[in-house]
């Protein structure tokens, strides 16, 4: 019917902002990048490459869920601490009932797909805690979250009595944690990282759910008043964020067959930082998960320039500040001078 | 110094703005210690005329002479340096703070950054207390009503020394026996070298207070006059109105029969006991000045506030919430087309198809040759001027802001569209064209609300019209040839 109008205003193809943001990050990864070459040894091997995604795919499954968060206009500080409470739980789970006098090598000795139903399921509960008081109490989202994640931390503390637990564990834990692709660094982790990430994307730019998301982060009062439950969508999300983080934790527990109380501490700031890297805007309404993969990936270079040009770690991160810092200034920069 | 008679001297002021001339050409004098007052339609230029004088607008030509020289304000604060204090309808005290710190707020002595008490301090006080003895300075202001925030607002005012206070609509939000008390304070302040100038819809209050009245209608100054030459009401709203001819209302043909909306005893904050009924395929409109509860009427039926009272559509009982009334077939245009009704940063393909995302997807996903057609169709029927569905929403002008608004509640295929003033700061051309598109909707069969303070529109292509004040539904007319302007007028204004 396209062809009756007479008057067609044309079907743009000038860039989004969204994608001028992603490209403009993608131009910086490949200036950092190319800069690490020539500093770090080693650096341009394609073993570093790979490991560059691989070793940090934890952020990045993170990322999806504080990355759709924050396109709502909310923040979720809670994730790292939700993972140390799923790997905690999970051991806790899954660990024999030897009834040894040391209670952290006593746990409830549970079936392990079962202790990984039950884990998820509690980091599921954080989620839908942090939604109760945002959605329907209507609090704070960085008040809420900063509290559930020290309730998630606290508690897999008091569990694992402020250490780990890694005795009586039964082989199969450790399977998700070793598998992956044979005779490469490439694990199931990474491939779950992979395929989320992917999906991630489809719902963004693809389905009803995806758009709602901007919609209520660009205007909640307009979203409401057109007919989005406004409150079930950030409901879902939270939990959805929380599963993710309950992945991620099963996963890593797996991996180091331990469940410790200290694990993933200060996942969160990470999580939120390659979001805001890759171009979300905590004003929400903007952003994209594709541009959280470029921040993840911009995080990992400096990272890794970092260790390979062996600073102290206390440099470590001053030095991951100053390129955030630098990089996000830059990004906004660009993005205003475009805007005119 | 010798004081000339008149305070202010407004000389051939004109104020456009993009497509409408809000103020033009007015000229009349303040005098001197007078209360004087301030009276139009909404539309009809005194906000705007207000804005200039209190330095928010810069005018667009003209002259203003304040005791006689030219006076030109580049802002609210130099007004108020110069002798004009203002009271808004929003109140600017800040309710965290005590009495006394608001009153000294932005003039505080300090050393060193320290706050320190002075004698200044003392003084304001005591001009507050000359006002209103019962304030005590370390109250906090948050436990005041909105008539002794008032009072500390002029309080302040007063203690900066103006000649002139500008009263926004200061009894539209206070009770009668506060009301009396603001009256005796301003008939004080007169006493003591004040020129009070007073904007109210309350045309009784004129009489009460008034020394002088200026009349306004349509961005034109109408007449100034002492208010003992006014014989009543009736002769105050004739200058309001003036003989505007309204555009000719064409009565439909054949009758509207079929309930199609019953509202029952509603109530809630805002509307008491407001019942009526709708019928199907007429445009209703529902008229009152501001504050008259004709936005809470709306937000009500649609879902959006909580209310008391029984609201059927269709015959069945609405459930809360937008989402169910959407579901039902209704779709409401909100008041605020920026901040209700839009997705600025969006484009205006991301705004259209948001209330019916089901026509536009399969399954959950979107497909988007179905969205740009179904856009570019709303686009092209309401005309909205752009060269790309995928500009973004803040870009575009005010008047196809509201289209693109229009469009996505038409978009929601409902059978009951409520429209909450419409056509509110945008110009003329589009003001006529959603005009001919409400007619050409209820053609279609469409039953169609609309909220509106602007009198002509509501004459023009309302077939039924709905009186409210004060939160209640007054009266029920049809439109026809035999419709009273005045009349409307009056009852809208608190008349019996």
């Amino acid at each position: 019917m396209e062809n009756k109008l007479e008057r067609k205003p044309a079907v743009s193809t000038k860039l989004s902002d969204e994608s001028f943001i992603t490209f403009f990050m993608i131009g910086v990864l490949i200036v950092l990048f190319v800069l690490a070459c020539f500093v770090v040894p080693n650096f341009y091997r394609t073993q570093n490459m790979i490991n560059l995604v691989t070793n940090n795919w934890f952020y990045i499954v993170l990322g999806i869920g504080v990355s759709f968060l924050l396109i709502t206009g909310n923040f979720d500080m809670s994730v790292g601490g939700n993972i140390a409470l799923t790997a905690v739980l999970s051991v806790y789970f899954c660990q024999a009932a030897t009834g040894s006098p040391n209670d952290l090598a006593n746990g409830l000795g549970l079936p392990y797909p079962v202790a990984i139903g039950l884990a998820l399921l509690c980091a599921m509960s954080v989620g839908a805690l942090n939604a109760f008081f945002i959605a329907r109490l209507k609090v704070p989202s960085i008040i809420v979250t900063l509290g559930t994640m020290m309730l998630a931390r606290g508690t897999a503390q008091v569990v694992t009595e402020g250490a780990q637990r890694n005795t009586s564990l039964p082989d199969v834990f450790g399977m998700l944690g070793s598998m992956g692709i044979p005779g490469t660094t490439i694990k199931l982790a990474v491939l779950v990282m992979l395929a989320l990430v992917i999906i991630a994307l489809i719902v963004e730019k693809r389905t009803v759910f995806g758009r709602r998301i901007y919609l209520i982060g660009a205007n909640p009062k307009a979203a409401r008043l057109s007919g989005i439950s406004v409150e079930r969508y950030l409901t879902a999300l939270y939990i959805l964020s929380a599963l993710l983080a309950g992945i991620a934790g099963i996963l890593l527990a797996s991996e180091f067959r331990s469940g410790m109380s200290g694990q993933a501490t200060g996942y969160e700031f990470d999580a939120l930082v390659i979001s805001l890297l890759g171009g979300v805007s905590i004003a929400g309404g903007f952003g994209s998960v594709g541009g959280m993969f470029v921040g993840a990936l911009i995080l990992a270079v400096v990272k890794s320039s970092a260790t390979g040009l062996l600073l102290s770690p206390n440099w470590q991160f001053t030095l991951k500040g100053i390129v955030t810092f630098i990089a996000i200034i830059a990004q906004r920069y660009a993005l205003d001078k475009r805007r005119g | 110094m010798a004081l000339t008679e008149n305070v202010l001297e407004i000389r051939d002021l004109v104020k456009d703005f993009p497509g409408v001339r809000a103020v033009n050409n007015v000229s009349f004098d303040i005098k001197r210690n007078t209360v004087h007052c301030l009276v139009g339609e909404n539309g009809a230029g005194k906000s705007t005329l207000i804005k200039i004088l209190t330095g928010a607008y810069m005018r667009t030509s003209g002259l203003i002479r304040l005791n006689g020289e030219e006076y030109n304000p580049h802002s609210t604060r130099d007004a108020k340096q110069k002798g004009i204090s203002t009271l808004f309808q929003e109140l600017n005290v800040v309710d965290q703070l005590t009495i006394e710190e608001n009153l000294t707020l932005g003039m505080e002595d300090t050393t060193f950054g320290f706050l320190r008490h002075t004698d200044k301090i003392n003084k304001i006080v005591g001009v507050m207390n000359s006002i209103e003895p019962s304030l005590k300075p370390r109250q906090l202001v948050s436990s005041l009503s909105v008539a002794k925030k008032q009072i500390v607002e002029i309080a302040k005012a007063v203690a900066a020394e103006s000649n002139i206070i500008i009263m926004d609509e200061p009894t539209a939000a206070i009770s009668e026996s506060e009301i009396a008390r603001l009256f005796t304070i301003i008939k004080n302040l007169r006493a003591t070298n004040v020129t009070v100038i007073y904007i109210s819809h309350r045309l009784d209050e004129i009489f009460e207070i008034g020394d002088y009245v200026t009349v306004m209608r349509d961005g034109m100054h109408v007449e100034t006059k002492p208010v003992s030459q006014i014989q009543d009401r009736s002769e105050l709203i004739k200058m309001m109105i003036g003989k505007t001819v309204f555009e000719q209302y064409t009565p439909r043909e054949g009758h509207c029969e079929d309930t199609i909306l019953q509202v029952k005893h509603l109530s809630n904050h805002q509307l008491s006991d407001v019942s009526f009924d709708v019928h199907a395929g007429e445009i209703a409109g529902f008229y009152g000045l501001v504050g008259a509860g004709k936005t809470e009427l709306a937000r009500a039926i649609y879902g959006a506030d909580a209310y008391e009272g029984d609201i059927l559509f269709k015959g069945k009982k609405l459930q809360l919430g937008p989402d169910k009334a959407i579901a039902s077939g209704i779709a409401l245009v909100p008041e605020e087309r920026r901040s209700q009704g839009l997705f600025t940063i969006l484009t205006i393909r991301s705004n259209v198809p948001v209330m019916n995302m089901a026509k536009i997807s399969r399954g959950g996903f979107i497909n988007s040759a179905m969205e740009r057609s179904a856009t570019l169709e709303y686009v092209q029927k309401l005309k909205i001027a752009t060269n790309s569905i995928e500009k973004e929403a803040a870009k575009l002008s005010g008047g196809n802001q509201q289209k693109v608004v229009l469009s996505k509640c038409l978009f929601a295929d409902a059978d009951l569209l409520m429209l909450d003033e419409p056509t509110r700061g945008i110009d003329v051309g589009a003001k006529s064209e959603i005009y001919s598109l409400i007619r050409q909707l209820s053609k279609e069969g469409k039953t169609i609300m609309i909220f509106s303070s602007e009198l002509p529109e509501i004459m023009n292509i309302c077939d039924s019209i709905y009186l409210m004040y004060d939160g209640r539904l007054k009266a029920t007319l049809r439109n026809g040839c035999d419709i009273d302007s005045e009349k409307i007028l009056h009852i809208v204004t608190g008349g019996e």
